[in-house]
């Protein structure tokens, strides 16, 4: 955060919302043991596999969230892939 | 509800939370008061065993002469331990042991309990005390369904999805959520969780939003629920849970922010009558 925005209180996020992705991790982590550093670590493994089918996946771009729902809770992975190189062999 | 044998069967509801001091107590008495009010007969127990706090919310403190443990260990019929309310004459208080711990009683016992008081009465509703230890478990032991309050807190919020997984685990059914002590003028600037949030969170059924109001303040002071104060945004929130408890469909109000003297007494002639 710049010195500016500091000085004028601008940019930080509202705590609300701080509050509520905060939960988000802790939750996950209550109900399924997942921590930050397992989670890391699964999306490596993920990578790793899709690395197998797909040329272009990078673990650290994987955004994997777990979303409560009223009957089950989901899994959400978001992998972007590298666009642009083309396999020229 | 009727069993098949012609037997009355009441419901049994446990107001639960985890973490402690979110309204547990405050939620049982009002929505007790407020059942009562709408033409049920209700029980309130205190299950709050080593800390009875339900007698002196309902303004009833002078008139226990047995508690719960009494009953259970056979000092006392039931009914010698069942308080009357002061004004409500189908509402009744069965109040928790002050000097026992929270051991004193077990679930069979507890369960029997609930099972002798829902042929008496159409809602007994069991005020849990906080954690998720003995004193919980003995309090769901015999509910039929569970209502969970919260405030829209990380630590409180945190525990009650704790509490929610416990509940499923004992096959209560889907719980039902009172967020309560909500400042909608902190929610507008962002600065509090709102009850949207929480429900994305915890992802189980809302049944009432209850305002953070200092008409708790003063209706506790008294002794007295806050659902016989009109002017009580709470007040009216818990006379609203009890409908929804019914099966009513009731939609949830829009909360104002907490209005200054001026603005309430011109308030008064500016609403509308219902
Ligand atoms: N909506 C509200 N607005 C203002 N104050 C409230 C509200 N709800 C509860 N309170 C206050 O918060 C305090 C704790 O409430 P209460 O005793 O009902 O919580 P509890 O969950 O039963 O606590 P415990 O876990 O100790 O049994 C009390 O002083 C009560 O008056
Ligand atoms: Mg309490």
């Amino acid at each position: 955060m710049g010195f500016f925005e500091n000085l004028f209180g601008g940019r930080r996020d509202p705590s609300a919302s701080v509050a509520k992705q905060r939960l988000m991790m802790v939750l996950v982590d209550d109900r399924y043991k997942l921590t930050p550093e397992t989670l890391e670590q699964m999306k490596v493994e993920i990578a790793g596999v899709l690395s197998r089918y797909l040329p272009a996946v990078d673990a650290e771009q994987i955004e994997v969230k777990i979303l409560r729902g009223e009957v089950n809770d989901y899994l959400k992975a978001d992998i972007p892939l590298k666009r642009g190189q083309p396999d020229v062999g | 509800m009727q069993r098949s044998n012609g037997e009355h069967m009441g419901r049994v509801i446990t107001i639960t939370s985890g973490k402690g001091g979110v309204g547990k107590t405050t939620t049982t008495a009002n929505l007790g008061t407020a059942l009562a009010l709408q033409g049920g007969r209700v029980v309130v127990v205190d299950a709050d065993i080593g800390l009875r706090n339900l007698d002196v919310v309902m303004g009833l403190e002078n008139r226990i002469v047995y508690d719960l443990v009494d009953v259970v260990e056979g000092r006392a019929r039931l009914r010698q331990a069942l308080i009357k309310d002061k004004r409500l004459p189908e509402l009744c208080l069965l109040p928790a042991a002050q000097t026992r711990d929270k051991d004193a009683v077990t679930r069979e016992q507890m369960i029997d309990l609930t099972g002798q008081l829902r042929r008496e009465f159409d809602f007994v509703l069991i005020d849990s005390p906080a954690g998720i230890e003995n004193g919980f478990r003995n309090a769901i032991a015999g509910a039929d369904e569970v209502i969970i309050v919260t405030t829209p807190e990380v630590s409180a919020v945190r525990d009650a999805d704790r509490i929610i997984g416990l509940v499923e685990a004992a096959e209560k059914g889907p719980p039902n959520l009172v967020v309560n002590r909500i400042k909608p003028r902190l929610v507008n600037r962002g600065e509090m969780l709102s009850v949207e949030d929480v429900l994305e969170l915890l992802a189980i059924t809302l049944i009432g939003i209850v305002p953070d109001d200092e008409s708790i303040v003063t209706s506790t002071n008294r002794g007295e629920a806050a659902v016989y104060d009109h002017q009580s945004q709470a007040g009216r929130a818990f006379l609203d849970v009890a409908r929804r408890l019914r099966g009513e469909e009731v939609p949830f109000p829009v909360l104002q922010e907490q209005q200054g003297v001026l603005e309430r007494f011109f308030g008064i002639f500016g609403r509308r009558r219902s």
